[in-house]
C-alpha cells in the first residue's frame, strides 16, 4: 500500500466535489478532483493506483459508463459509487458492473471512511470481504425460507406489493417479514441490507 | 186511444181530463220527445209493452219492435241485462221509484248508455199494475266519468309507484290522504295516518309547533315552505328522524283549503353525498400527495447534494481538531460530530419520505414502542418543562413493539407533541400526556392529549386536510402528512376534544408479532 494514495473525486456538484475533498484531506489521504467523467478519463495517467469516488448521475457520462470504462481498461481501479437519489437499482447495477461499494449522499462519516480504506488496499478489501461475506452467509443461514424469499425479491428491486403478489401473501405480511430481515441482518436501510446481500454473493 | 196507451203522460193516469187539459199534454209530450227523453209502460198484468218514438230510437229499433218486456230485455246488453232485470223486479217489488243505468246494444251494433227512471203503479187493492219508465241517453256522460275514472286510476298508479310520498291535509292539519309511498316512508299505514294530525310525523320542536306554522299561513299568508320548498326532517312510526324534502301545494276546492306535500326522502341522497364528498376530498389528498412527492423528489436530490457537501466539512472539522488538549477545542468538535449526526438524520428524512411518496412503502421495521417515545419527544419536548408543561407518559405494559417505520412515526410524534405545547401557550392548565395502550385488531394506539385551546368547531372536519392551519406561522402539512404516514401503517388517526378542555389525538400502529430474534 502506498504511503500517500490518490483519491479521484468525480462529481458534477461543485459543493459535494469540495467538501468531499476537504473531508478526505483531513483524514490524511491526497485527493484529485474532477466535474465530468471525461475529464477524469482525460487525466488519468497510463499507471496508478488509488480508488475513485463517482457520482451515478452526471450529465454527458454517468457514473455506470464511467466504470464500464475503467473496467474494461483492465486497470485495477477501485471504484465507489455515491448516489443522491437512493437509487437502489442503480446502485445494485453499479455493484454488478464490478463497482467496491456504494454510498448515498448524505454520507454516514464511518461507512465512508471504512469504503475508502477497502477500496484503497485491494488485497486487505478483499480479505476483509471475504471475511465479512462469511459473517453475512451466517446471517442468512439463519433466515427463515419466507425471510430469505422475501430478501430475494428486495435485492432483485421489488416494491413489497409485487414481492406480496408473487409469494401470495399480503404487502403488510410483506413489511413484517422485510422488518424481520432486517432486523437478522443488522441493516439500519435498505440499501444497506441490498449492499450487505450483494456482497455475500445474493444478486 | 192509443196515445194514452201508449203512456206518454208522465205524472197521470191515461183517459182523464178535458180536450184543454189533452192539449197541454201533447205540448208536454212533444217537449219530452224533442229533448230525446224516452218513456214507456209496461202492463204488469199482460207484460204489453207501449213505447214513445223517442224510445224506440233510444233502443235503435222500430216502436213495434217493442212489444213485450222480453223484447226489451233481449236489447240489453248481456252484461247487464240480469242485473238491469233484477233491479226491474225489486222495482216492482217494493212498488219502488228507482234509478239504474244500463247498456242498450243496438241491433246496428251501436252500445248506448241510458239511464232509467221507473215508478210502478198499483190498484186500489195495492196489486201492481204499470210500471212506467223515463229513459235518457247518458253515453256521453258515462264516457266523461270513464276518462274521469280512468284519470284517476292512471293518477292514483302514478302516485304509487312514484318515490315521493303524498300527503294531504287540511287546513287543520288533520291527514286527508297518505300515499304508499307515505306509508313506505314513514311506517304509518294510510288508516293510521288519516284523520290524525301531520305533526306526527315531524320530531319536535316542529311537532308541536306545526299547528301555528298553519294558523299563521292562514292569517297572513306568508308561506315559508309552501311553493318554495324546503330540507326538513321526518319522524318515523318507531321515532327515529330522517332527512327529508318536503313541497307543498295549496288547493282550494269546495270543500276548503288543503294542502299536498310532497316528500322525498333525503338519506340516501346525503349518504350519497357524504362519500362523493370523502372520495373528493381523498382525491384531493392524493393529488396533493402526488405534488408533494414530486416536491420531495426533487427536493430529495436538491437538498442531498448541500447536506453531503455540509456534512464533509463539518466532518473534516472535527477531525482536524483531534488530538487538541483544549477543553474548549473538544466541546467544538463534539459539537461537529453531533451536527454531522443530524445531517445524516435530515438525509434519512428526505429518503424516508421520497420513497414513501415515490412507491408508497415505508421501511417499515420493528421498533420498541419506548423507544420511539423517548426519541420522539426528547426532541419535540425541548424546553417544554421550562414553559411550565407537566409532561406525563402512560405506556401500558402490554406494549411491546410495533411495525415501524421509526423516522416516520417519530415525525408525527414530535408533529402532535408540538401543536400540543403550541396548543396550550395560553392556557393557564398546562398538562400534556401521551398514552401508548394495546387497541384492538393488534394495534397499539398512541394518544397525546392537551389542556390547550382545542380544536374550533369549523376546523374540526377538515383537520387532516393539507393546508388547514390555526396557526399565525403554519403551513398546515403537519396533520396532512401525519394521516399519509399513519394510514400507510396501516393505521388511523383522529382527534376529539378532551373532557377538561383542549383535545387528544390518537392514531394507531400495528402491533409486531412475537419476533423469534427479539431475544437478539
Amino acid at each position: 500500500m502506498p504511503a500517500n494514495p490518490l483519491i479521484s473525486i468525480i462529481d458534477d456538484d461543485e459543493s459535494v466535489r469540495k467538501s468531499l475533498a476537504f473531508r478526505l484531506e483531513a483524514a490524511g489521504y491526497r485527493v484529485a478532483t474532477y466535474e465530468s467523467a471525461m475529464a477524469f478519463l482525460d487525466a488519468l495517467p497510463p499507471i496508478g493506483d488509488g480508488c475513485v469516488v463517482t457520482d451515478i448521475r452526471m450529465p454527458q457520462m454517468d457514473g455506470m459508463e464511467l466504470l464500464r470504462r475503467i473496467k474494461s481498461s483492465g486497470r485495477n481501479l477501485q471504484v465507489v459509487v455515491m448516489t443522491g437519489h437512493g437509487d437502489i437499482s442503480l446502485a445494485v447495477e453499479a455493484m454488478k458492473l464490478g463497482a467496491s461499494d456504494f454510498i448515498e449522499k448524505p454520507f454516514d462519516d464511518e461507512t465512508l471512511l471504512t469504503m475508502i480504506r477497502a477500496a484503497l488496499n485491494n488485497a486487505e478489501a478483499s480479505s476483509q470481504r471475504q471475511g465479512i461475506a462469511l459473517e453475512i452467509v451466517e446471517l442468512i443461514a439463519s433466515l427463515t425460507t419466507r425471510e430469505r424469499e422475501v430478501l430475494d425479491g428486495l435485492v432483485a428491486g421489488q416494491p413489497n406489493k409485487i414481492i406480496g403478489r408473487n409469494l401470495d401473501i399480503s404487502p403488510r405480511t410483506v413489511e413484517i417479514y422485510r422488518a424481520n430481515v432486517m432486523k437478522k441482518m443488522r441493516a439500519t436501510s435498505l440499501s444497506e441490507l441490498v449492499r450487505i446481500a450483494i456482497k455475500a454473493g445474493l444478486s | 186511444m192509443a196515445d194514452t196507451d201508449r203512456g206518454e203522460n208522465l205524472n197521470r193516469s191515461s183517459g182523464e181530463g178535458t180536450e184543454l187539459e189533452r192539449q197541454g199534454e201533447e205540448h208536454l209530450r212533444m217537449v219530452v220527445e224533442d229533448a230525446g227523453i224516452g218513456t214507456w209502460e209496461v202492463n204488469l198484468l199482460t207484460g204489453a209493452i207501449s213505447c214513445s218514438a223517442a224510445t224506440a230510437r233510444l233502443f235503435g229499433v222500430a216502436c213495434e219492435a217493442l212489444a213485450t218486456y222480453e223484447d226489451v230485455l233481449a236489447l240489453l246488453h248481456p252484461e247487464d241485462r240480469q242485473s238491469t232485470a233484477k233491479a226491474m223486479k225489486r222495482c216492482i217489488e217494493e212498488y219502488g221509484d228507482s234509478e239504474f243505468d244500463y247498456r242498450v246494444l243496438r241491433p246496428d251494433g251501436t252500445v248506448c248508455w241510458l239511464r232509467q227512471r221507473s215508478q210502478v203503479h198499483s190498484d186500489n187493492a195495492n196489486v201492481p199494475m204499470r210500471m212506467r219508465s223515463v229513459i235518457l241517453d247518458i253515453s256521453k256522460q258515462k264516457k266523461v266519468e270513464d276518462e274521469f275514472k280512468t284519470r284517476e286510476e292512471h293518477l292514483h298508479s302514478i302516485l304509487a309507484i312514484v318515490p315521493d310520498a303524498m300527503i294531504v291535509i287540511d287546513d287543520r292539519g288533520i291527514i286527508k290522504s297518505f300515499s304508499v309511498a307515505a306509508n313506505r316512508l314513514f311506517g304509518f299505514a294510510a288508516s293510521e295516518a288519516v284523520g290524525q294530525n301531520v305533526s306526527m310525523l315531524m320530531p319536535e320542536p316542529d311537532r308541536s309547533r306545526h299547528d301555528s306554522y298553519i294558523a299563521r299561513y292562514c292569517d297572513t299568508g306568508e308561506a315559508h315552505v309552501i311553493g318554495v320548498g324546503r330540507v326538513v326532517t321526518g319522524r318515523r312510526q318507531d321515532g327515529s328522524t330522517f332527512p327529508m324534502h318536503l313541497s307543498l301545494v295549496e288547493t282550494h276546492s269546495g270543500e276548503g283549503r288543503h294542502f299536498t306535500g310532497f316528500v322525498r326522502d333525503l338519506t340516501e341522497r346525503q349518504e350519497t353525498q357524504a362519500k362523493l364528498q370523502k372520495l373528493q376530498s381523498e382525491l384531493a389528498h392524493m393529488s396533493r400527495l402526488t405534488a408533494m412527492g414530486e416536491m420531495a423528489s426533487t427536493l430529495a436530490h436538491e437538498l442531498n447534494q448541500p447536506l453531503a457537501a455540509v456534512g464533509n466539512f463539518l466532518n473534516g472539522c472535527r477531525q482536524l481538531l483531534e488530538g487538541s488538549r483544549d477543553p474548549v477545542t473538544s466541546k467544538v468538535q463534539d459539537a461537529l460530530g453531533m451536527a454531522a449526526e443530524q445531517i445524516v438524520r435530515a438525509g434519512q428524512i428526505i429518503r424516508h419520505l421520497r420513497d414513501f411518496v415515490a412507491r408508497g412503502e415505508t421501511e417499515k421495521r420493528i421498533e420498541r414502542v419506548a423507544h420511539l417515545i423517548e426519541e420522539a419527544s426528547a426532541l419535540a419536548l425541548v424546553g417544554a418543562r421550562e414553559q411550565g408543561i407537566k409532561i406525563h407518559f402512560a405506556v401500558d405494559p402490554g406494549v411491546n413493539n410495533v411495525v415501524a417505520d421509526k423516522v416516520q412515526v417519530q415525525q408525527v410524534l414530535i408533529n402532535l407533541l408540538l401543536n400540543a405545547i403550541d396548543a396550550m401557550q395560553h392556557s393557564t392548565r398546562r398538562e400534556l400526556t401521551l398514552f401508548v395502550a394495546p387497541a384492538k385488531d393488534n394495534m397499539v394506539a398512541f394518544s397525546v392529549s392537551d389542556t390547550g385551546t382545542g380544536v374550533p368547531d369549523d376546523i374540526a372536519p377538515r383537520l387532516f386536510e393539507p393546508f388547514m392551519t390555526t396557526k399565525l406561522q403554519g403551513m398546515g402539512v403537519g396533520l396532512s402528512i401525519s394521516r399519509t404516514i399513519v394510514e400507510s401503517h396501516g393505521g388511523r388517526i383522529w382527534a376529539e376534544p378532551n373532557e377538561g378542555g383542549g383535545s387528544i389525538f390518537h392514531f394507531t400502529l400495528q402491533a409486531a408479532p412475537e419476533s423469534r430474534t427479539d431475544a437478539g
